[in-house]
């Protein structure tokens, strides 16, 4: 028993002994030999692919899961090539700024970037232009849904590829539904109904909105039928060739704005305004706004609408057709005089790739472009996932129709918002189609 | 006292504590001063260090923007000596910094510009307080190429007129060439703001990674949690008067030098954070060096701390251990000296009691011899004197030997002289020399033995013997006249197969003894002393030799006793059974398969069973005659019937004769009836006459019964005791012999003249020796040596007379005299060639049984 106990203090001195030698000699260590050169020169990364997007770098897993998951797929990119991507962003400041569109628009006409983070206007305008690469030579590009594809090509070449489906619906706090007894709206009329006794019950503004996403409605209600009547492309020809008009098809979708606005579901001035998300987001997490309309990755947990202390669902928008998703296709182009267009081709060949839309799906839970990859949503996204793989959506824009959609939309309803009438809205919208065919 | 002085050790122990706190109060609070003063210094430096770090990074803009204004003014004089200006400004190719010339001339508002689009000041805004290298630069604006620019203006003067304005277009991106890829490691962030719109128009590559806040001033308050409107007052004032701002303030948790960097007097400003650790990475280490240091320190200080706490508690061990050990070397030396007091006590007690004891008889022989002397005419009186000199002459002898006992004993001498014996014979030996003793004080002996399972076992019989007479003798001392002693032989479980665990019990119900007497009963010297006892003589030694004796034996002894009731001393032993000991062939031989045991105690019965079970045999019981008879007409239908019928005497319920003879009519009188009775057992004459009946005393054992069986068998009749008698005479016979002590040689010759035999009488073994071979042969029946003698001796001679060359030198018988009385001088005597050995003071009959025994051998 002594003997052990002796045995155990004998070791004590004999850590504590050689704790005492190792810093010693860590003192020791690293003595500088004189008129040594004391620079290590830092590797220069010779290849730098230029990406225009809306967000910053950022470092992954931080703050926002929804940048981290690009971010992971652009770490992936630059681990694989080599290459360093440098972020150049732009967020207007306000309303009367240039909007991130324009600037995108500015810059890849002036070829100052190489990978251009668009949304389906400017993909629409800049392909047109012939001022984005054809990206259908890529290797990822084959594993590309149809739909995706479709959406995308514009004269016959394949101008931007997404990495997320981007879904809009309605966000709805299914608690102050339940509360009010009120049944999930499926048409324009169920849904004035509910904002209506919303409206009785004190929330003066059921529906929070912002200057960006308003066209949803709009679209949803335009193009219910031609999608999912079964002579889609009949009607976009028709359309294209000035049969039809676009604003019989948006006239609608107006009027129930407007009928909106005149009924103050939606605060116009204040949506005119309003930054996606930052205007409405916190009075719906607040549950003092029942209604809200955003994309799907804003559901997912540590994003906008994550992690709300009620019941959410996500429903499509109303139509006399049901409950409708809305998907317009953002997407990664190629400038076509990028000062580095082959290791952007190849960047982008891996941010698109199976193995990236993979990661990128998982971490965001969205749709992915690819065919080859699906994963689980979460259960507040079911019955708008439901609808998107019974086929039953609406694109928020389509490169085969000869007026841009997604953008003129958002800019007319801006109008609308700013005290234009239904009446010269569509006017615009007739502008917009004689332009088109008057340039083809 | 001894509270005082553990109050004082607590109060010792508080102030080294204290003291030892305050040591460490000190030493935390320099090491806490310095580490404060490095960190101080290091913040102080940090805040420097960045400081020339900015003022490097605004000296480069500012450079660049001079450079730019001064190039401006270059083209503005080129312009100037141009002959078609508006050619000129087509004519211009953009490059990375300047990527839009424009031209207005005077008084116009729209002019023209290298995109070929017409210009006017139009969305330009030019503040007189915004100037580079003297000329007017516009806000922050988004260009046509989607990047944040600034327009510089210069006027076109000829001939000291302003002809026009040149406005060129420069973005920021191209000032992000010119500076450094990042700085601190790449964890300070760095944004160009202008100051006008308070918009970010340049985040230079490497200046670190983030996600928001990267729009304008309040965005970048927002995303960094600056939420003190003192502090945003203060930023707003350096703005607006062109002052450089640096604060501590946390960004996402970590300590961060904030910074307004006032460019080109105000009019754009660096703005960013860097993170102390950053600037302090030195500053850190020092830190967690000092700490380590502090650490170590500590932990040294602790562990030398430990090293004296456990030196000192091995210390004070050692000295508690040596105290206790001290104690008890004292006590043990009081306990000695009380010890050596008591036996010295004893032993003075002891030469006193000796003196008074051994003067006694000595006293009766002086005083007897001097009547003898007076009265010597007097037949009478000589031998009621001589009669009472044997006496005290016998006393004298028996203090002798027990002190030469006791002495053997304590100092180790005495060797157990291990042999076969049977506890019948000891039985029977002690029960001859005890139930006499017993008898003249009308006491009553009970002998009693049960459970005993081998008879014949393996031990000392005469050291036994001694133990058991001292025991019984002392029994019957102390015991007054009409009591009564019980001895018991009971056998125990055994604790090995190979050893026989017996106890005995000695019990009287006399005088008892003390609790004191209990506590010295043993030791030596010590005898019980009150005015009972002091009736009875003893030594005082018997005790202790006992104990002593049994201890040898590995046994052990203790006693209990309470005055007026009685003693009860209780013998544990444990004797090996001898190998091979089960005679079964006599039995089988005799045909002695089932005997019938007749009355007497169930544990009688049970010792007989357990007894006559090793030897094969089987003994079926009755306790009364009448079930004796049954059983016997049953054994007699089934089988052979008993072979010997064993009656216990003292239980029978009717007359004995009338018992054997009713037993006679159920079996043959050839079958054997041994009645079973006690020593002082009478009136069984009238049975013994009987035809094939005998007597065997109690207790019963296999060996005196099968001895009776053989005895019964032979027809020996009771007349043998008195032909030995008569085989002792020692009339007619002639020895030799050697005895130095002429009294010793005169009482020799006188006793053998008293038997009719005579001696020749030489004075040493030398002579012994001569004597013998000059004789004749048979001359002497036996030669009578004694052994320490002048010239040679008593060894020496036998050994010579064995050597001698004549047939009786090997025979004749050699008997050694000698008061050298211990087993080790018979052992010598024995191997010296001699017969047997016989101690003096010669006692006559042992003289002549052993002369007759050995005379007779060589007849």
């Amino acid at each position: 028993m002594e003997s052990k106990r002796k045995n155990n203090r004998f070791q004590l001195a004999a850590a504590c002994m050689s704790g005492i030698m190792v810093l010693a000699l860590a003192a020791c260590g690293n003595i500088e030999e004189p008129g040594k050169n004391l620079i290590t020169e830092e590797e220069a990364t010779s290849k730098i692919v230029n990406l225009y997007s809306p967000m910053e770098k950022t470092i992954a897993g931080i703050d926002n899961a929804a940048r981290s998951a690009a971010d992971q797929t652009i770490l992936m990119a630059e681990e694989k090539l080599g290459v360093r991507v440098d972020y150049i962003t732009y967020t207007a400041e306000n309303y009367q700024d240039k909007t991130y569109d324009d600037v995108a628009l500015d810059r890849a006409r002036n070829d100052m970037d190489d990978i251009y983070l668009l949304n389906p206007d400017t993909i629409r305008i800049l392909g047109e232009e012939g001022k984005l690469m054809d990206l259908s030579g890529l290797e990822s590009a084959k594993n590309l849904r149809d739909v995706v594809k479709t959406a995308n090509i514009i004269d016959g070449k394949l101008v931007a590829i997404p990495q997320e489906v981007v879904a809009y619906g309605l966000f709805i706090n299914k608690d102050m539904f339940d509360q009010y007894h009120l049944e999930l709206p499926e048409t324009p009329e169920e849904f004035l109904e509910c904002c209506r006794v919303f409206q009785e019950n004190g929330i003066e503004t059921p529906v929070g909105a912002n200057r960006w996403w308003l066209e949803t409605f709009v679209l949803a209600q335009a193009y219910a039928d031609l999608y999912n009547g079964g002579n889609t492309e009949a009607e976009i020809a028709a359309l294209n060739n000035g049969e039809t008009r676009y604003s019989d098809y948006m006239r609608p979708g107006f009027e129930f704005l407007q009928e909106m606005i005149d009924c103050g579901y939606i605060d116009a001035k204040k949506a005119y305004i309003s930054e996606a998300i930052e205007g409405e987001g916190a009075d719906f997490m607040a549950q003092k706004t029942p209604i809200v309309m955003a994309y799907w990755g804003a559901a997912n947990t540590d994003t906008a609408y994550g992690k709300p202390d009620f019941e959410m669902v996500v429903i499509g928008f109303p139509t006399h057709r049901g409950q409708m998703p809305v998907m317009p296709m953002t997407g990664f182009a190629v400038g076509v005089n990028a000062e580095h267009a082959q290791d952007a081709m190849d960047t982008l060949n891996v941010l698109v790739s199976d193995e990236a839309l993979q990661v990128y799906t998982e971490i965001n839970r969205v749709i992915s472009p690819s065919k080859n990859v699906e994963v689980e949503c979460i259960p507040a996204l079911k019955p708008l996932n439901d609808k998107i793989k019974e086929n039953v959506y609406v694109l928020g824009s389509n490169a085969s129709m000869n007026v841009e959609q997604w953008g003129n939309t958002c800019l007319i309803v801006r109008e609308l918002l700013n005290g234009a009438t239904v009446d010269e809205c569509m006017a615009e919208f007739d502008r917009l189609q004689e332009e088109a065919l008057k340039s083809e | 006292m001894e509270k005082r002085q553990t109050g004082k050790k607590m109060d010792k122990g508080v102030s080294l504590l204290l003291s030892v706190i305050l040591v460490f109060c000190i030493l935390g609070g320099v090491v806490f001063a310095v580490s404060r003063k490095i960190s101080v210094e290091m913040s102080e430096s940090a805040i420097q260090n960045l400081s020339e770090s900015l003022d490097l990074i605004k000296a480069t803009i500012e450079a660049i923007l001079n450079k730019e204004a001064e190039y401006q003014k270059l083209m503005a004089q080129e312009i100037a000596r141009s002959a078609n200006p508006e050619e000129y400004i087509y004519s211009y190719d953009k490059n990375k910094t300047m990527v839009k010339i424009s031209l207005i001339r005077e008084g116009e508002t729209e002019g023209v510009s290298s995109t070929g689009e017409a210009f006017t000041e139009q969305g330009l805004e030019f503040s007189s307080d915004a100037l580079v290298n003297e000329l007017e630069v516009s806000q922050s604006y988004m260009n046509y190429m989607g990047t944040w620019s600034y327009t510089i203006k210069c006027p076109v003067t000829k001939d000291g007129q302003n002809i026009a304005s040149l406005y060129v277009e420069y973005t920021y991106d191209s000032l992000d060439q010119s500076l450094p890829g990042g700085f601190y490691n790449k964890k300070a962030m760095l944004y160009i703001m202008d100051a006008e719109t308070e918009r970010f128009v340049l985040k230079p590559k490497g200046m670190g990674e983030r996600d928001a806040g990267h729009l304008n001033l309040t965005d970048f308050y927002r995303a960094n949690a600056i939420e003190e409107e003192g502090l945003r007052e203060e930023v707003t004032e350096c703005l607006q008067n062109g002052k450089n701002l640096m604060f501590h303030h946390d960004i996402r948790g970590t300590n961060s030098l904030n910074y307004m960097w006032a460019v080109n007097g105000g009019t754009i400003y660096l703005i960013g954070y860097v993170p102390v650790e950053a600037i302090q990475q030195e500053g850190k280490t020092v830190n967690q060096n000092i700490l380590v240091v502090v650490a170590v320190m500590l932990i040294a200080f602790f562990l030398c701390c430990l090293i004296y706490y456990f030196n000192q508690r091995q210390q004070n061990r050692i000295r508690k251990e040596q105290e206790i050990e001290r104690e008890i070397h004292n006590r043990q030396l009081a306990e000695a000296l009380q010890a050596a007091q008591i036996a010295n006590n004893s032993k003075t007690m002891f030469l006193s009691n000796m003196s008074h004891d051994i003067r006694t008889p000595m006293n009766a022989v002086i005083g007897f011899t001097t009547l003898l002397a007076k009265d010597a005419e007097n037949p009478d009186k000589v031998r009621e004197y001589t009669k009472k000199i044997m006496a005290s002459g016998q006393h004298l002898l028996s203090l002798i030997n027990d002190i030469l006992d006791v002495s053997k004993i304590e100092s180790g001498k005495v060797v157990l002289n291990v042999e076969e014996f049977t506890l019948n014979d000891l039985v029977s030996s002690v029960d001859a020399i005890i139930r006499p003793m017993a008898k003249s004080r009308q006491q009553k002996f009970h002998v009693e033995v049960t459970g005993i399972t081998h008879e014949h076992l393996m031990g000392d019989e005469t050291r036994i013997n001694q133990v058991l007479i001292n025991l019984l003798s002392n029994a019957v001392k102390y015991t007054p006249e009409g009591g009564n002693i019980w001895f018991r032989i009971i056998g125990q479980k055994q604790r090995s197969l190979q050893y026989e665990h017996i106890r005995i019990e000695v019990e009287d119900d006399g005088y008892g003894m003390t609790p004191e007497y209990l506590k010295t009963i043993f030791d030596a010297f010590t005898r019980a002393e009150n005015s009972t006892t002091n009736k009875v003589q003893g030594t005082g030694l018997g005790m202790a030799i006992t104990k002593n004796i049994i201890e040898l034996m590995g046994g052990t002894i203790d006693v209990s006793s309470e005055i007026d009731k009685g003693s009860l001393f209780r013998v544990e032993l444990e004797c090996r059974i001898p190998e091979g000991q089960a005679d079964r062939r006599f039995w089988e031989e005799n045909s002695i398969s089932c005997i019938l045991a007749v009355g007497g105690h169930k544990e009688t019965c049970e010792n007989i069973q357990a007894l006559m079970q090793n030897v094969g045999v089987e003994v079926h019981t009755a306790y009364s005659i009448q079930e004796a008879l049954e059983l016997t007409e049953n054994n007699s239908e089934t089988s052979e019937g008993y072979q010997i019928v064993l009656m216990d005497w003292d239980t029978l319920d009717m007359d004995g004769v009338k018992a054997v003879k009713r037993m006679r009519e159920t079996m043959s009188d050839t079958v054997p009836v041994l009645l079973l009775a006690s020593y002082d057992v009478e009136d069984v004459e009238a049975v013994l006459r009987l035809e094939n009946t005998g007597l065997l005393f109690k207790p019963f054992f296999v060996s005196a019964f099968k001895e009776k069986i053989v005895e019964m068998q032979a027809g020996i009749g009771k007349d043998s005791t008195e032909e030995a008698e008569e085989g002792r005479s020692l009339e007619g016979m002639y020895f030799l012999a050697a005895e130095d002590n002429e009294i010793n040689a005169e009482i020799l010759r006188e006793i053998l003249s008293i038997e009719s035999a005579d001696c020749e009488i030489v004075e040493n073994g030398q002579l012994a020796v001569e004597c013998f071979a000059d004789s004749e042969e048979g001359k002497f029946d036996a030669i009578l040596m004694d052994v320490q003698m002048p010239v040679m001796n008593g060894y020496d001679a036998t050994r010579a007379i064995r050597k001698l060359q004549r047939k009786d030198a090997a025979k004749i018988p050699i008997i050694a005299m000698t008061a050298n009385a211990f087993a080790e001088d018979e052992k010598e005597a024995l191997a010296a060639g001699m017969n047997v050995h016989l101690a003096k003071p010669i006692d006559v009959e042992m003289l002549k049984q052993v002369i007759r025994q050995y005379v007779q051998r060589k007849e």
